[in-house]
């Protein structure tokens, strides 16, 4: 590992260790790895709260059916320092969402990727690969 | 005659300040004599965020993790896991406790006090984000909870009109470049971190923070000999003095815990 990364790594341990904002529950304990599922829908609420953001989106089938989903994010306090701010979220717009559904099996899951009608995204990257870059 | 007199005076002033400097480097002071603490202290470095236009990949790098596979909340959950089981300095509690310490640590998903938006309390909070200091008291500021601690440090004793709390009664005192704060009258719903660590009521916590240049050291040293075998002081942590301005203390979100009815398991955080 070069001298660059290694910083990065110190950087993301005091993320999530030492300045953990608030207690965080495991991310097992509630979504799974193995049903990841894409979303489309309108962005109706954005709950900028600790110790998760959570962003409610009504999803819409192609029949029209509208069912409406919660999705968990990390915390306001480490997204404010990534430079994402609530108004990154997309208040009442139609975005694609890349999320890990929960395990219990309800509408519910946790947001890796919200892509934009425009083509952008906010992306939490997780796992090794994060180096390359 | 005069001048030279003053040119003497002056080099003797001169030679007592470096001499002075040489064996004890002064910290500032307050107007009152005191070590001054004032500031905004321990801010956390930036993430590591990649921008290209528009998008943010806000980056996790988790050592070992395929960002692809399938153990990506497992990588992430394990993190903090594997860095407080490397790290040698744990409270050591009375051995016939231990058996209980794991059964709280083994359930702490859904029995850590501080999952259900509770405060974490002294001394699992941690140092202050912001310390002010008026003759007689210092105010500790929490920018990340909206806490404060209100901490007297006139010579008065601990009040005896309050409730048990997370955070307990705070006197402080100077000892030199040193703020001692004692704290008692806690309540038990706090944990000293996340392995199951409880305490009772009768926990005492002395908190040292020491100014250091342009630095602050701080620790905790925890006794409750009902349950602990011994004191157990926290490793030191240092915390750098911001002077950004974009640093200054925002309100903080409430904290809402939406989580708790959907956790299915009991993986350890």
């Amino acid at each position: 590992m070069n001298r660059r990364w290694a910083g990065v790594w110190a950087l993301a341990g005091m993320l999530l260790g030492g300045v953990s904002m608030s207690a965080h529950h495991s991310f097992a304990a509630e979504f799974d790895i193995n049903k990841p599922v894409t979303l489309s829908g309108t962005v109706t609420k954005i709950e900028w709260v600790n110790p998760h953001v959570y962003v409610f989106l009504d999803v819409r089938d192609a029949a029209g059916k509208v069912t409406p989903w919660s999705l968990s994010s990390l915390g306001p306090a480490a997204a404010r320092r990534a430079g994402v701010t609530r108004s990154s979220f997309g208040q009442g717009e139609t975005v694609t969402v890349l999320a890990y559904h929960a395990k219990d099996g309800s509408n519910f899951g946790f947001m890796r990727r919200m892509t934009f009608a425009d083509g952008h995204s906010i992306e939490l990257w997780l796992g090794d690969d994060a180096v390359k870059q | 005659m005069t001048n030279m007199l003053s040119a003497a005076a002056a080099a003797m002033l001169l030679t007592g300040a470096i001499t002075a400097a040489q064996t004890t480097p002064a910290s500032p002071r307050t107007q009152d004599g005191q070590v001054d603490l004032n500031g905004i202290w321990g801010v956390a470095p930036l993430p590591p965020a990649v921008k290209a236009g528009d998008s943010v990949r806000w980056l996790l790098p988790l050592k070992g993790v395929n960002p692809e596979g399938t153990d990506v909340f497992k990588g992430l959950d394990r993190w903090q896991v594997d860095a407080r089981a490397a790290a040698p300095n744990k409270p050591e509690y009375k051995p016939e406790l231990l058996q209980k310490v794991k059964e709280l640590s083994d359930k702490q998903g859904v029995l850590d006090p501080a999952f259900y938006c509770k405060p974490q309390g002294v001394p699992r909070m941690g140092p202050p984000t912001q310390i002010v200091q008026t003759p007689g008291q210092v105010v500790f500021l929490y920018g990340a909870s909206n806490l404060f601690r209100v901490i007297p440090a006139d010579g008065r004793p601990h009040r005896a009109d309050a409730d048990p709390s997370y955070m307990g009664d705070s006197i402080g005192r100077f000892e030199g470049d040193t703020l001692v704060v004692d704290v008692t009258n806690f309540n038990d719903d706090t944990w000293l971190g996340s392995d199951g660590y409880y305490h009772t009521e009768a926990m005492h916590v002395v908190e040292r923070l020491r100014r250091e240049g342009d630095a602050i050291i701080y620790t905790a040293t925890v006794e409750d000999p009902a349950v602990l075998a011994k004191p157990w002081t926290t490793t030191p942590r240092t915390l750098k003095r911001s002077t950004s301005a974009s640093d200054a203390l925002l309100e903080a979100p409430p904290c809402v815990e939406h989580d708790a009815p959907h956790i299915v398991t009991l993986d350890h955080h």
